[in-house]
């Protein structure tokens, strides 16, 4: 009965009903496709980060990423990698020597970290050759060979096929430097990234570092990111002594980026869902005031307070559900749409790249965060059922009759 | 001796208690029994409505109490005193009588379906209420689909149909036209005698209180008058 009473209530002003469903359905669509888009956006800089910069997992010496020493290596470093190579969860994996160093070309220098690279592994691991926009990927022929950035190109007024100096710290701490012919300029979403790395082969970096045949990191692209923390176990239990880390130990502030994303969607969609309560409130308000002596007529007739109570809060709750489906609809299209054809902000590609992020957002959403959207929708509309509801029951049925 | 359904002892209500004391009703003794036809009258402001919701545990007195069938209702507080009400009460309001959302039937199964009578009863009861009131082909008709007579009909159904111990009207037939009004006196009329269902109304209306068997009469929140129970005639319970 109480269901029958209050899902016809909500009918029997259509208009304001209307404006309520409608605002409803806008503000769900708003917080549904603003969360599917910063989590695409996030999720695109995760996936960018991990397959193309960081990979799941590092193994490096416990002491290499304090000081970047190239005396920290990794004994027996191409064992471990052909080891890890035969596991059945890795899609790729390399090993470099990592080095922080100076470039230098003839109209100036910057501090660099140089990655020197197995060109076939690396490019399995980080697509490498993707992201060349100029020249061509390492030739197996030619020795010396560099790609840098086209930053970096600009910054140090280089081009294909010019030299650029390389120095660094050697394994014995003496300083070793090396000239490299430019062989392609890449290009990634990131700029900060492509402003401080640049690759060589590793094997012309072999005898100026003083650890020949020698890593000094090895990254592994895993099948799933679902088996990180088990992968990561698994191996840290094999080779005890390496430092091993996943995506998030190694960039702890991509890791942050994630967490702080997730809380600041949930504080966007909560601002949106707490201006919507309002306007829900401000409607049934004058729906109880309206019904001030209906209201008294049914305490009258014997409709308990809790009843009473419960009859504003479902028909609160009907309009707010009336008003999901199509939020929900109108959300999902939206985002197939634009998962497909993705949202350009190539105009502030400058910007985004700075952060790292994509100028092209693909926006998606999990069944998890859709999960805690209806939460937060089930919540408000329970808050917003709370005042009108208790104004009804300070209703006085003798004082309600007169009006 | 007739079983005394409605008990008022010493009965005020007193408004601006504290600076200027205004008596809605002073010191009200009241005894109705089962099966009476009685009307309150009165001129406006004369504590008639008072007197109904102090009888109908809608207001509290400021003095005295009132006993329902030996229960001392006064006492009864929040939903004890609304579970009362929908168990032995029955109301029948001036206007906006009826739950606009609900149809005929569902209205007058209402209080029924709040007492969670079994579902068999209740339609029963709905069914045979809505021949006596001859509003068999309305049942699903919605209150603003029929007329101020029939949505009172409705409403004394309504009333009626959990067989409380007595029905308060409050000037039932006010906004009604004479047919209308002369109508739904004779259904009530009819059920105070083949159901011996007390009831009690509020009004200023000769209509009614001329069908009355007992009257009383309020002025300035005193019983001026009482006149005693008189049998029905063949008159009263006359069709028009």
């Amino acid at each position: 009965m109480l269901i029958k009473i209050a899902s016809r209530n909500i009918w029997r002003s259509k208009k304001r009903s209307l404006i309520i469903i409608t605002a409803v359905t806008i503000g769900l669509w708003a917080g549904i496709f603003m969360m599917a888009f910063y989590n695409g956006m996030i999720e695109q800089r995760v996936n960018t980060a991990i397959t193309s910069e960081l990979s799941h997992i590092q193994l490096h010496h416990p002491e290499f990423r304090k000081e970047y020493e190239l005396k920290y290596h990794l004994p027996k470093g191409r064992k471990m990698l052909e080891f890890i190579s035969k596991d059945s969860t890795t899609k790729a994996i390399s090993g470099r020597i990592v080095i922080k160093g100076m470039i230098a070309s003839a109209s100036g220098s910057g501090g660099i970290t140089i990655n020197a690279v197995m060109p076939n592994e690396e490019q399995a691991l980080t697509n490498l050759k993707g992201k060349i926009i100029k020249g061509n990927y390492f030739n197996p022929q030619k020795a010396n060979e560099i790609i840098l950035s086209d930053k970096l190109r600009k910054k140090l007024n280089l081009n294909l096929n010019k030299k650029a100096i390389l120095t660094f710290q050697n394994k014995e701490g003496n300083l070793a430097s090396g000239a490299f012919r430019i062989t392609a300029i890449y290009k990634t979403v990131n700029t900060p990234y492509d402003d401080s790395n640049v690759f060589v082969k590793i094997t012309d970096i072999d005898s100026l570092s003083g650890i020949p045949n020698e890593i000094n990191e090895i990254a592994v692209l895993l099948k799933s990111s679902q088996i990180l923390d088990e992968s990561k176990k698994r191996l840290q239990q094999k080779f005890p002594k390496t430092e091993i880390q996943n995506w998030k130990e190694i960039s702890p502030e991509l890791g942050y980026t994630v967490a702080v994303g997730n809380q600041m969607v949930f504080i966007f969609m909560g601002i949106i869902l707490l201006a919507l309560a309002f306007g829900i409130v401000n409607t049934m308000m004058m729906a109880v005031l309206e019904r001030t002596r209906e209201i008294g007529m049914l305490l009258a007739l014997g409709m308990n307070k809790i009843k009473i109570f419960m009859m504003i809060v479902l028909e609160t709750f009907f309009l707010i559900l009336a008003g999901c489906p199509f939020g929900i609809l109108l959300a999902f299209a939206s985002i197939g749409i634009s998962q497909r054809t993705g949202i350009d902000f190539s105009e502030f590609s400058e910007v985004y790249s700075s952060f790292g992020y994509s100028s092209v957002i693909y926006p998606s959403l999990t069944a998890n965060q859709f999960g805690n959207i209806m939460l937060l929708v089930v919540i408000t509309a329970l808050f917003s059922a709370l005042f009108p509801a208790k104004r009804a029951l300070k209703l006085n049925p003798a004082e309600s009759l007169k009006k | 001796m007739r079983e005394t359904v409605i008990d008022a002892h010493n009965l005020s209500k007193i408004y601006d208690e504290k600076t200027i004391p205004v008596y809605a009703l002073n010191k009200v003794h009241l005894h109705i029994s089962r099966g009476e036809f009685t009307a309150i009258k009165g001129p406006s402001g004369s504590g008639k409505t008072t007197l109904l919701n102090m009888i109908g545990g809608l207001d509290i007195p400021s003095e005295g109490f009132v006993e329902i069938n030996g229960t001392n209702i006064t006492n009864l507080k929040g939903n004890e005193l609304i579970d009362f009400r929908l168990n032995n009460i029955g109301f029948v309001f001036q206007s906006y009588n009826l739950i606009p959302v609900l149809t005929a039937k569902e209205n007058i199964e209402f209080i029924m379906l709040l007492q969670k009578r079994p579902k068999k009863e209740t339609d029963q009861r709905v069914l045979e209420l809505l021949k006596q009131i001859g509003l068999e082909d309305k049942v699903n008709k919605r209150p603003r689909e029929l007329s101020g007579g029939q949505q009172q009909r409705v409403a004394v159904a309504r009333a009626l149909a959990p067989k409380p111990q007595f029905i308060l009207a409050d000037e039932p037939t006010a906004n009604l036209d004479s047919v209308s009004a002369e109508k739904l006196l004779d259904m009530m009329l009819k059920l105070n005698q083949e159901e011996n269902m007390t009831f009690v109304f509020s009004t200023h209306d000769e209509r009614v209180i001329n069908r009355a068997r007992r009257v009383i009469t309020l002025e300035d929140g005193k019983i001026v008058s009482d006149t005693a129970p008189t049998p029905v005639t063949q008159e009263q319970t006359e069709t028009k």
